[in-house]
């Protein structure tokens, strides 16, 4: 591990333009799969716990031999099924053993594991079934399997369905359903004599071989498949163990989707390499306290995940006794004094560090514990800016909690921030092995070990992405930050666009300096080709809610809260800020926001206006609010609007609302000037 | 150590003891207040009933002598024999739980979803009835009780506190006793309320009624259940008051001090019934020790209540009682 | 989702056996008035029957003559193939009739778990002192009972709030854990008081997912009042319907739909 800024050795950093590649890193690894490393595990880990679950109250567990066991059973299974080499077979669940166990069973069989968003509607789960013909579909339970059932006339290709909950499927039709356990069942009582078959398909694996294929969720345009080879994964999850030094005895707690790639690589890739054991929560309302059960050693979540967190605890403290509210604001302060430099090793004064540590004997820990941090000693977040208050709370508070730039195509990891060089404000630098590049468009490239193969049956959309070199196109904008050798993230490269007067328009970062107050869930900022900026908001309905609460204020809804005056007052507050702030900037001076509608309903996945990973989906909101843009920009002081919602369950409605259009004074230099109203 | 201080120590760890004893008495309040929100004004009464039955059947005495020799010219007093303190302990129990039977048989049975203050009124009564009932069965002399516990100054700790002091504290060993049976005894009540299958059907009807029903449990059960334990622990606060003071009319007058205790720990709370007394028999004791000589003594009679009032503008639900949420 | 799940569960036919309970001509009198005139009707084993009928129609009141908490001035009640003699709430609760209410009953102050916990009172046998030497068959019993409520929590997905205060809990949430509650008794005959009243459109879908679930899963003979003809009609086998506490229709939802007394009844009233 490289310590220094800089020069670094083993990979390097390739500035604007000008290249300088050295020798790809290989790692040297024996393992060509990860059954190959199952294999290796439960030799060598045999009677560790390799997965937890909670099941009816209680955390069940499974040895590494065990789970061996369990997913040999499973593949034998499979092969009874008739599934070939080459299959594909979806899988559909929340994180559970039991699907972790059906993409390495699937891996056994020489089949591609291809894990779904389990809760994308039923023409969604479609098209990815249908696009990968998949011949067999693992899934959670009746209502995956009502929603594959829904639309089986499109998939011809699709023979079995296993279900792993057997609850309300006691009526259904089995000819092609069947029970996980009874899977498992046939594959126990099938050993002997499909063994040979199994230890067959499992030596063909090779570091070609496709590991898994994670589709992409994608911001336009339909999802893609991407192929990532077990080199891929493997390489990736050597380097990045050995960069943080994870060891056997960590401890993950398993709840992102596990059709993100993040999931698979560090439930699968990393747990795997290092042999550490994964953990899945009981339900996913839990995780909150399945999390403190636990006491993770390595923890990632995105920001919005350590955000509502942060709230929480704000809104606890809130109703808290004075005395209470005094001693953690005393030792909260004194946290964010010294707490980021002990953290890093720096220098700092005896008393100081006394003062901490009793901080920590009544504060930050019993905070920590009941947060599920009390053991956390590496924490990652990823997939968009965090608010910088947010992160250095958490870092004052002793969690070494860093950011990585990461991407499916990369298998995770572009670049990522090494200890004792954390900030707010980057992404790290190349992760080992990576090269980055900056193109003078302003978007970034990479290439490295983890580099996917392609896009499964998508050629164009390949060479469109990666280059005959191996270089990527992220599709972000950024740069390499001179002094730190770290690089910035400012945007989606096509999102960066420029406004009348041709200075750069870069809605994201507007966006996210707005979203760093707890008040604004969602922001959309526009301004491209046009003369000045606006934006549509989601209030927080939690943060916003409580807010009202203590102040008497009585709502019934989210639209109805979202229009309260003194709501739109204080959004109007929020807004100012940012402008003085972004009035500092002389890059960014022109961004500031003028107008700006607080939406009578908050952005939703199912209406399609957010990705199910909530990135904002800008080209859908413009065209269906076309209406409130038009406002924006036409003086009008309100507009009376209806909008098309669907429900959960994929029904549609509508609601209608008159909503107000905020002015927001902007600033010069940092001083705040006041406009002419209308 | 200054002296003063060293008296103070004292006067503290006797404050201590004395709070137990409060506490005791206090328990029986809780118990029936949280099952069936009854404020039971007669639990006083029911530690100097069980007392007085408790010392009867040790001495073999004849229950309403004087009636029956009234009523047939006899003079019977005494049966002459004496009952062993353990048999007759168990003896008492059984009239108590008989004593919960009936009350509930006679009265509460008649009374159920009837206003609160009627259900105070209708403990008052019994407190009356049973003061009369003893009075009638046992003869209203003062009796002395002596169950075998073990009584006057604990000599080890006088020895030690003299040797390092130069002081020895005076600390009867009845006191002793009376601290660990009360945290006995709390303990087994927690334990029964939160593990035991008639502890949670307890707390299921304290909580409320008609679902309790729905899930079949008995009420009229629980409640002579409920009644029987606060026979118990009177019966319990009856062997340590009696055992120390005699078994006399005017035990039933600690019940007035248990008030105070109650709106210490709050009405709901178990664990509150014994810091509260421990609060009051300390507070009143070292109040007495500072400040007695100064106002001319006698505090004692009402340090208690003034705390209590304290407590009431500030902290009406108690230390430990429910919070008192007022929904808007 | 209710929709799907209806229509394989009708394809699949439920599994309805013989008669478990019989009320003949059941009379119900408050003081000069009369709640319910002269009604009977029967209960068939596994099968989800309904009552139905516009508010103040008596369905309440059957429900309570049902589980004890009312008695009847005329008429007999038979269970099981015996005539049932007037009983409290809490023996009916015994016998294994078990029930929601309308308005909720829990105990607000003990959490998830000890509510439910309550519910298995009618098979928790060891006596006061068996539990108090905490030895060898209360142990088994109290393990046994608390895997059998753990997988109730599990069956309505309430995992989450297993240790927190009832009275913390939302109103949706509520009328889940008393549905827990009930069916941690394994009761012979389920009551259930409107158990979708005051619910938005998707918490009574949820709802109505659970109580198919129930019937289908564990066999569950359920009894349902509600006010909501729509949520009724997919959701049973047989409906009886009341107006002003007389029958004035039974059968399956089909032949209730096309009798003309419901029709009038459900025309001339205004419902919701």
């Amino acid at each position: 591990m490289v310590k220094s800024a800089m020069p670094r050795q083993g990979w390097d950093i390739a500035d604007k333009g000008g290249v300088e590649v050295s020798e790809p890193m290989h790692a040297s690894s024996q393992y060509l799969s990860i059954p190959a490393i199952l294999r290796r595990n439960a030799e060598t880990y045999a009677d560790k716990p390799a997965y937890r679950e909670k099941d009816l109250g209680i955390w069940q567990s499974w040895t590494w031999s065990q789970a061996e066991r369990e997913i040999e059973s499973l593949a034998i299974g499979f092969l009874d099924l008739g599934v070939s080499e080459g299959d594909f077979i979806a899988i559909a669940g929340r994180n559970r053993p039991h699907f972790y166990w059906s993409m390495v069973a699937a891996q056994m069989v020489g089949a591609i594991p291809v894990p779904i968003y389990h809760d994308s509607a039923a023409d969604e789960m479609a098209y990815v079934l249908d696009h990968c013909g998949a011949c067999l579909a693992v899934v959670e339970d009746q209502e995956q399997i009502d929603k594959i059932l829904d639309v089986q006339e499109q998939l011809s290709r699709l023979k079995h369905m296993i279900y792993v909950d057997s609850r309300g499927m006691r009526k259904y039709d089995h000819a092609r359903l069947h029970q996980f356990s009874h899977v498992q069942d046939v594959g126990r009582s099938k050993r002997d004599e499909l063994t040979g078959e199994l230890e067959a398909r499992r030596s063909r694996l090779d570091y070609s071989s496709t590991c898994v294929m994670l589709y992409t969720s994608g911001t336009t345009g339909k999802p893609k498949g991407v192929v990532l080879s077990n080199r891929n994964i493997i390489e990736s999850s050597i380097a990045s163990c050995k960069f943080d030094g994870l060891g056997q005895n960590e401890e993950v707690l398993a709840y992102l989707p596990m059709a993100w790639v993040g999931d698979f690589m560090f439930s699968i890739g990393q747990a795997f390499w290092s042999g550490f054991c994964v953990n899945c929560p009981e339900s996913a309302d839990t995780m909150q306290m399945n999390l403190r059960e636990i006491g993770p050693t390595y923890y990632f979540a995105p920001p919005r995940v350590f955000e509502m967190q942060l709230t929480n605890v704000m809104i606890r403290m809130e109703d808290a006794g004075i005395l209470k509210k005094r001693i953690f604001g005393f030792f909260m302060d004194h946290a964010k004094k010294v707490g980021p430099a002990i953290l890093d090793r720096k220098r700092v004064g005896g008393w100081d560090r006394l003062k901490y540590w009793l901080g920590n004997l009544i504060v930050y820990g019993p905070l920590k514990d009941t947060l599920g941090f009390g053991r956390v000693r590496l924490g990652y977040t990823a997939g968009e800016a965090i608010g910088p208050e947010i992160f250095e709370f958490y870092r004052s508070l002793g969690i070494n909690l860093k950011q990585l730039y990461g991407q499916t195509e990369a298998s995770v990891f572009v670049t990522i921030q090494p200890d004792g060089e954390v900030r707010a404000d980057t992404v790290g630098v190349p992760a080992p092995g990576v090269q980055v590049k900056v193109a003078d468009s302003g978007e970034v490239f990479y290439r490295g070990p983890g580099t996917f193969v392609e896009y499964y049956k998508n050629p164009e959309s390949t060479a469109k992405t990666k280059d005959a070199d191996g270089w990527v196109a992220t599709g972000d904008a950024g740069f390499m930050d001179g002094t730190t050798g770290h690089l910035k993230i400012i945007d989606r490269a096509k999102d960066v666009g420029k406004m009348s007067s041709g200075k750069m328009f870069a809605p994201k970062y507007v966006e996210n300096k707005l979203k760093f107050f707890p008040d604004i869930l969602e922001a959309v900022v526009f301004g491209n080709q046009r003369e000045e900026c606006t934006a549509f908001m989601n209030i927080d309905l939690n943060a916003v809610g409580n807010w009202a609460e203590r102040n008497n204020i009585g709502y019934a809804s989210y639209q109805e809260l979202a229009s309260h005056p003194r709501v739109l007052e204080t959004i109007r507050e929020h807004v100012e800020e940012v402008n003085l702030s972004l009035s500092e900037d002389p890059m960014l001076a022109h961004s500031q926001i003028h107008r700006f509608i607080v939406l009578h309903k908050e952005l939703d996945a199912d209406d399609g206006e957010i990705t199910r990973t909530r990135k904002v989906r800008r080209g859908v909101i413009s065209e269906k609010y076309e209406d409130l843009l038009g406002a924006l920009y036409d003086g009008s002081r309100e507009i009376y609007t209806t909008t098309e919602v669907t429900y959960e369950d994929g029904r549609k409605g509508s609601i209608s609302a008159t909503l107000k259009i905020m002015d927001a004074a902007v600033a010069l230099d940092g001083k705040m000037e006041h406009m002419a109203a209308g | 150590m200054p002296d003063q201080l060293i008296f103070a120590t004292e006067v503290f760890l006797n404050g201590l003891m004395a709070g137990v004893l409060y506490a005791l008495v206090a328990l029986g309040f809780v118990l029936i207040y949280k099952a069936s929100g009854i404020f039971n004004y007669a639990q006083g009464v029911m530690a100097l009933f069980a007392a007085l039955t408790l010392v009867g059947i040790m001495k073999g005495q004849v229950p309403f002598a004087h009636l029956i020799n009234a009523v047939f010219g006899t003079h019977v007093h005494y049966f002459g024999w004496n009952v062993p303190a353990l048999v007759a302990i168990v003896l008492t129990m059984l009239v108590m739980v008989g004593l919960a039977w009936a009350v509930n048989e006679i009265v509460f049975k008649h009374l159920v979803n009837q206003e609160p203050i009627l259900l105070f009124m209708a403990t008052i009564g019994i407190a009356y009835f049973l003061e009369g009932i003893g009075d009638m069965m046992w003869g209203s002399e003062i009796k002395k009780l002596d169950v075998g516990l073990p009584q006057g100054i604990n000599l080890w700790i006088d020895n030690v506190t003299y040797n390092a002091f130069g002081y020895g504290f005076f600390i009867d060993n009845l006191d002793i006793v009376a601290t660990v049976v009360a945290a006995v005894l709390v303990f087994t009540l927690i334990v029964f309320a939160q593990y035991t299958k008639q502890g949670r059907a307890m707390r299921a009807v304290a909580d409320d009624h008609q679902a309790a029903l729905s899930v079949g449990i008995s009420l009229n059960f629980i409640w002579v259940m409920v009644w029987s334990l606060a026979g118990f622990v009177a019966l319990v606060a009856g062997i340590m008051w009696g055992t120390k003071s005699g078994v006399q009319f005017s035990l039933s007058l600690i019940a007035l001090k248990a008030l105070p205790v109650l709106m210490l720990g709050g009405f709901t709370s178990i664990p509150g019934a014994i810091v509260g007394g421990l609060i009051i028999g300390v507070g009143e004791k070292l109040f007495e020790f500072a400040i007695g000589p100064m106002v001319g003594g006698a505090t004692e009679n009402w340090f208690a209540y003034v705390l209590a009032l304290v407590f009431l503008v500030f902290r009406p639900q108690g230390l430990f009682g429910e919070k008192i949420i007022e929904r808007v | 989702m209710a929709n799907g799940v209806r229509a394989q569960a009708a394809a699949g036919g439920g599994i309805v056996g013989d008669v478990v309970l019989e009320m003949e001509n059941i009379i119900l009198r408050f003081g000069g008035v009369t709640a319910i005139k002269d009604i009977s009707f029967d209960i068939r084993r596994g099968e989800i029957r309904a009552i139905i009928g516009p508010n103040g129609a008596g369905k309440s009141s059957m429900l309570n003559v049902i589980s004890g908490f009312y008695h009847p001035q005329e008429g007999q009640i038979w269970y099981k193939g015996r005539e049932r003699p007037a009983m409290k709430p809490y023996e009916v609760a015994l016998q294994g009739i078990a029930r929601t209410f309308q308005n909720i009953a829990l105990f607000e102050g003990m959490t998830v778990l000890d509510n439910i916990m309550t519910g298995r009172i009618r098979q928790m046998k060891s006596g006061l002192l068996a539990q108090a030497l905490w030895k060898g068959k209360a142990e088994r019993e109290e393990t046994e009972n608390r895997e059998s409520v753990e997988r109730i929590i599990d069956f309505l997905e309430i995992q989450h709030i297993r240790k927190t205060p009832v009275g913390r809990l939302p109103y949706g949430l509520k009328k889940r854990v008393e549905l827990a509650r009930a069916l941690a008794a394994e009761p012979s005959i389920l009551l259930l008081d409107e158990p979708m009243a005051g619910m938005n459109v998707e918490e009574k879908e949820d709802m109505s997912r659970f109580v198919l679930d129930v019937n289908d899963e564990f066999g569950t003979t359920i009894v349902l009042i509600e006010h909501d003809m729509g949520v009724v009609m997919d959701l049973s086998d047989r409906v009886v319907v009341m107006d002003y506490g007389r029958k004035i229709g039974d059968g399956t939802p089909d032949e209730v739909r096309r009798n003309q007394d419901v029709i009038d009844a459900y025309l001339g009233v205004s419902h919701d």
